[in-house]
């Protein structure tokens, strides 16, 4: 067989390829190259005949130069997609994956491709799947693709509106809906991100009576918790608080009189802290309000609103929120993306707006999108209008902008897998942004 | 992607699909691997194609066959592991484990070969359609057929108990095929381990180490039986470590605990000739520390062992400060306790790991049984004044420290530390006057101590009568150039003493000799000249005096007397005799003193400069004395003591007594108007707590005594009572 020391020779679909098994020993265990050469296997040592396997030899020419190199490059002849289930076929597909796109820098960020889908209307939010997928909601609709951007079965949630989405891993996807009224539909459920499948819905319990309800904003914790604002009928206004892997509810904080928690527009789990940051923010509310709830004492231990604050305050209006823990800092963003700072570590204090010069002074676009924020490593990012802009550092100094014309304001984005999303409002696209893999040479 | 509609039109892909296919196709296909998965069991996989096997699993699930190729999967590895079963159950008596070991180990080996071809279904099929992933199917299955088996089962648990038991009993046993076992079940599942093996094997041992430990206490002292459970526990942990999951440590230590030594801890504390405290008197460190270590293992076991420790340190204590044949050497008292503290600082510190709760045990049994004795803080004051006057000669500074701590650590002790304090106090002016300090260092060194642990308000007199020592010596040098005459004739040394500084002394002085007072008049002259407003009087109990004699043949000596015993001297250079009635009007010492300066002066044997008549041991009112001519010594110098009582006389002792209490007073009057002040309102039962509390670095006090400090503060209309509740103080500003 093909075996000589450390040469190995190949018959693929008729191409006759040679290579060494420290090469496809690149591939690992648990893949065909892996098994293959397994002592359980005992490979026949006849050296005359080659190794035969019965496949597409394009394809595999170019894993297995993914195998020598750790380069993934398609040429011409080859589609992607086929690419792709050979790679399936020969287990190697997470090596693909990784010769794909490097880790994340927000500097070096280079557009990737855009996908566009078919549902009416505009999506509203976009979530990025840990493995570098990620899923569109539109409506009452949720579109899910993997990492190759292959779409699987949309999920709904009895169809009804969906407020927002999340993944608890690669695989498993949480929405939260409104309810409908006096039929138990809507509130929240998690689903198979491959099949669509509905494995559970989470429920809400006052006084022992399962309570039907809307939910809102999501996290999770990595202790396997998932927290949502909730809305009931009656005072079933507040934080719920589920296992996620049992589903079953485990707390449940109720908002106090002029504190809102049961819609609010943004949840944040802070394993530093092992705190919850609720954000309650204009236009759902009249006001802002900002706080950071201790889970086992049930109070908050941070807190920051704008009520009371002078008239002419309305440029300054708080239209995002994210806590960076590794600066012990809340950052706050304004309608015209001015970033604002406060400290955790005092309470009721004041909000330090950075007077950065404004890179997008000027004409605002037709249908304005507020900003958003987000945060990866220690790189902050927000977006305005049809860009993202880049802040790292500890001052968080703009570092760069990304933007694309086509298809109107980014009403939203997210970051995950390693992968930037970019959702636009106008056209029913979205972006991909990635760094590229470190260089060879 | 974005396909333009009418591209799909076109697409008839799936209709070609299905005419290609076999029908047969599927049978065929999987009748191959399932082929292949005989073979290898049969332990022939040699001739077969891994590449063939992959593609034909892989087309299998591609062509949606999926469910056929797992549920065959399914189906034939369970015909396979029935025969598997059959063949271990047909193994010969000790032969069973080994066969079980040798299938278990196949079957992996088939497991891996088999996934191996089924890899893609693994990644593609098995999780779209949760089914129980290949590796796992393979576990479960050989779970249900092989160790499920009722002929297999019980047999497997019974073998493997009977192994422990043998080990047990001392007989070597194949630990790797044990280890291999063992493995095996908990590969299979923490719970699968749990039912078939951990559970019975815990319930077994309990019995074992209950029928045990019963034959070890009937026959074996405390130390052995320690040993014993000690090697046990070893035991136990070693064959965790050797062959059973790690999570069973602790579940198998708790057994060996509860039936070793839980159930039979106060049976071993106690038991007799040698028990705990046996074991506390003979210093027995290896045991004691033995039974430390097993004895924290479990519940209320150190309790157990430090309860019995207290109560016997407080018997031991409580003898040692009520015996009165040990109370007559107040140094030798003190070492006494000392000693027993190092005892046992020694066991806590070596056997018990220096164990934070054992140590406040220590002391709260020493603070128990020093408290016991009244005279405890006289006694540690005459410790260290005994220590400070010569015990400390020729001691290094770090050892004169270490024996400081000592005193101080018992100085913590006591409840009464005003008292310690007056008696310090005394001691201390003794010490000064008579210049008897072995050590300045040393005795600042003390007092630096008292003041970090009662602040500066305790000792600020300490410290004011070294300020009034070296004041002093400036004065006498200023007095002394002043008056350049005075070279000649007496020297006067005076130590002016602030009043209040100094123990509180009956301020009788007596009738100088003339060359004296005179001296003394000058010097009163000069110091009322330098410091204007005070006012000067003679402490003549407290001083001394060398006197040049010459004796009848003309010996010439001199004496080193108090000041009382040159009163009494000086007043035979006018006459040979003198009775004692005629001494006491000329010199107008008080009584008591005068009897016990006359009685050493004619009394003690070599050292009598005066003679008595008559002759007798007591000093009576109708005495004669005469100068001893006859007196001789060796020495030049002789120095006649002062029969002074060390310890402190019944009568001295209610005095001082008296004066303790009488200076409480003012301090609980103090802290009640100090609370009152804050608090404003409060019943009795707190402000009896809080003056407590805020007194209790000074002394205990006493609540009756509390009471009467209100209530006199209610007279002087510091506090009033409530009209309503008469429970209630108020105070009043």
């Amino acid at each position: 067989m093909g075996i000589q020391g450390d040469r190995v020779r190949f018959n693929v679909g008729g191409r006759r390829f040679e290579t060494s098994a420290t090469t496809l020993a690149n591939a690992g265990r648990d893949s065909f190259f892996g098994a293959l050469f397994d002592r359980n296997w005992s490979l026949q040592t006849d050296v005359s005949s080659d190794i035969f396997i019965d496949r597409n030899p394009d394809c595999f020419a170019v894993l297995l130069d993914l195998l020598r190199t750790g380069e993934f490059c398609i040429p011409a002849n080859v589609s992607e997609k086929s690419l792709y289930r050979e790679a399936l076929f020969y287990g190697v597909l997470d090596h693909v994956r990784d010769a794909k796109w490097g880790q994340l820098d927000g500097n070096r960020l280079q557009y990737s491709r855009s996908v566009s889908g078919q549902a009416p209307g505009d999506g509203t939010a976009i979530r990025a799947s840990p493995n570098g997928g990620c899923c569109v909601v539109h409506g009452s609709m949720v579109h899910v693709y993997n990492w190759m951007l292959e779409e699987h079965p949309p999920i709904n949630l009895d169809f009804q509106r969906v407020n927002d989405a999340g993944w608890i891993d690669s695989e498993n996807i949480v929405i939260t809906a409104c309810e409908r009224l006096g039929t138990g539909d809507g509130g929240m459920g998690l689903f198979n991100a491959s099949t669509g499948e509905l494995r559970y819905k989470f429920s809400v319990s006052h006084e022992d009576q399962e309570k039907s309800y809307t939910a809102g904003a999501l996290t999770f914790s990595s202790d396997y918790r998932v927290f949502s604002s909730c809305k009931g009928r009656r005072n079933e206004y507040g934080i719920g608080v589920w296992d996620q892997i049992t589903g079953k509810q485990i707390d449940f904080f109720y908002e106090t009189p002029g504190w809102p928690l049961g819609d609010a527009d943004r949840l944040q789990w802070l394993s530093g802290y092992n705190c919850l940051l609720v954000a309650t923010l204009f236009p759902r509310k009249d006001n802002c309000y900002i706080s950071l709830l201790d889970c086992r004492e049930k109070d908050p231990v941070w807190y920051w609103s704008d009520v009371g604050m002078p008239t002419n305050f309305d440029e300054k209006r708080v239209r995002d929120v994210i806590a960076m823990e590794g600066k012990n800092s809340v950052c706050v963003v304004n309608e015209y993306e001015d970033l604002g700072f406060m400290d955790l570590r005092r309470v009721a204090g004041s909000v330090r707006w950075s007077s950065r010069s404004r890179m997008t002074k000027g004409k605002m676009p037709d249908e304005p999108c507020y900003p958003k924020l987000a945060l990866h490593d220690s790189q902050l990012f927000s977006s305005m209008s049809d860009s993202i802009s880049v802040f790292s550092g500890p001052d968080c100094v703009p570092t760069s902008r990304l933007r694309r014309s086509y298809g109107g304001s980014i009403c939203d984005f997210s970051i995950g897998g390693d992968r930037l999303f970019a959702l636009h409002s106008e056209e029913n696209v979205f972006d991909i942004w990635e760094t590229l893999p470190p260089s060879i040479i | 992607m974005s396909n333009p509609q009418k591209k799909r039109n076109f697409q008839i892909e799936a209709f070609k699909h299905k005419v290609v296919v076999d029908p047969k196709y599927a049978d065929k296909t999987w009748k191959i691997l399932e082929h292949a998965i005989h073979e290898i069991y049969n332990h022939n996989a040699s001739g077969l194609s891994f590449e063939e096997l992959y593609r034909n699993a892989y087309n299998m699930v591609l062509h949606k066959f999926g469910e056929k190729l797992y549920s065959g999967l399914v189906s034939t590895m369970t015909a396979h592991l029935k025969e598997i079963s059959k063949s271990i159950e047909d193994s010969q008596g000790g032969l069973f484990l080994e066969e079980l070991n040798r299938k278990w180990n196949d079957h992996n080996k088939a497991l891996q070969m088999i996934r191996d071809i089924l890899m893609y279904m693994d990644r593609t099929f098995i999780p779209s359609t949760r089914k129980t992933p290949v590796h796992e199917l393979g576990l479960i299955l050989w779970r249900d057929n092989v160790i499920y088996s009722p002929k297999i089962r019980s047999r497997l648990l019974d073998t493997l108990l009977e192994l422990v038991l043998q080990e047990r009993t001392g007989e070597v046993i194949n630990r790797g095929l044990m280890r291999n076992i063992i493995k095996m079940l908990m590969d299979l599942g923490s719970s699968v381990y749990q039912e078939e093996f951990e559970q019975p094997f815990l319930d077994v041992s309990a019995e074992f180490y209950k029928g045990e430990s019963q034959k070890f206490i009937e026959s074996c002292d405390c130390g052995e039986y320690l040993k014993k459970a000690e090697k046990r526990l070893n035991e136990e942990i070693d064959r965790v470590t050797h062959y059973l999951d790690a999570k069973s440590e602790v579940k198998i230590t708790n057994v060996v605990e509860k039936e070793m030594i839980a159930n039979h801890m106060l049976a071993l504390v106690h038991m007799e000739n040698s028990g705990l405290v046996n074991m506390l008197l003979d210093d027995k460190y290896e045991d004691l520390g033995r039974m430390y270590s097993l004895f924290r293992r479990v519940p209320n076991g150190l309790s157990t062992v430090r309860d019995v420790m207290t109560s016997h340190i407080r018997d031991i204590g409580k003898q040692l400060v009520s015996d009165p044949e040990k109370l007559k050497d107040p140094v030798e008292f003190v070492q006494r306790l000392l000693d027993e503290k190092d005892k046992y600082d020694g066991i806590i510190g070596s056997a018990f790991g220096n164990d934070k709760t054992f140590q406040n045990a220590l002391n709260s049994s020493f603070e128990y049984f020093i408290n016991l004795n009244p005279r405890s803080p006289e006694f540690i004051s005459l410790f260290v004044d005994d220590k400070l006057r010569k015990g400390l000669k020729g001691v290094s500074e770090e050892d004169v420290e270490v024996i400081l701590d000592k005193v101080m650590m018992l100085f913590r002790y006591l409840q009464e530390k005003d008292v310690f304090e007056k008696y310090y106090k005394q001691h201390l002016a003794k010490r000064l006057l008579s210049g008897k300090t072995v050590s300045d260092d040393a005795e600042r060194s003390l007092i630096v101590k008292l003041k970090t642990e009662c602040g500066y308000q305790f000792t600020s007199k300490l410290e004011g009568m070294f300020t009034d020592m070296k004041t002093s010596q400036d004065t006498m040098q200023g007095f002394y150039s002043s008056h350049p005459e005075l070279s000649e004739g007496p020297t006067l040394t005076v130590q002016v003493l602030t009043t209040g500084s100094w123990p509180t002394q009956s301020a009788v002085t007596c009738n100088l000799p003339a060359e004296m007072s005179s001296l003394c008049e000058k010097f009163r002259s000069y110091y009322l000249g330098t410091h204007s407003g005070r006012r000067l009087s003679w402490q003549t109990n407290m001083g001394t005096a060398d006197v040049k004699a010459t004796f009848g043949k003309g010996q010439k000596h001199e004496l080193n007397v108090s000041t009382y015993q040159m009163c009494v001297l000086m007043l035979f250079n006018t006459c040979d005799r003198l009775s004692y009635k005629e001494i006491e009007q000329a010199s107008e010492i008080p009584a008591v003193d005068l009897k016990r300066c006359l009685q050493s002066l004619a009394l003690v044997k070599g050292k009598n400069v005066l003679r008595k008549e008559p002759m007798s041991k007591d000093v009576g009112e109708d005495d004669v004395f005469f100068v001893n001519d006859k007196f001789a010594s060796k020495f030049y110098k002789v120095k006649i003591g002062t029969v002074v009582a060390q310890k402190e006389s019944e009568p001295e002792k209610q005095e001082t007594r008296q004066r303790v209490e009488e200076d409480r007073k003012p301090q609980i009057e103090a802290a009640i108007v100090r609370i009152m002040k804050s608090r404003r309102v409060l019943d009795h039962n707190n402000i009896i707590a809080e003056v407590t509390k805020q007194l209790q670095s000074r002394f205990l006090a006493n609540p009756t005594e509390i009471k009467k400090r209100i209530e006199s503060l209610i007279e002087r209309d510091f506090l009033e009572r409530d009209s309503v509740d008469r429970k209630l103080y108020r105070y009043l500003a």
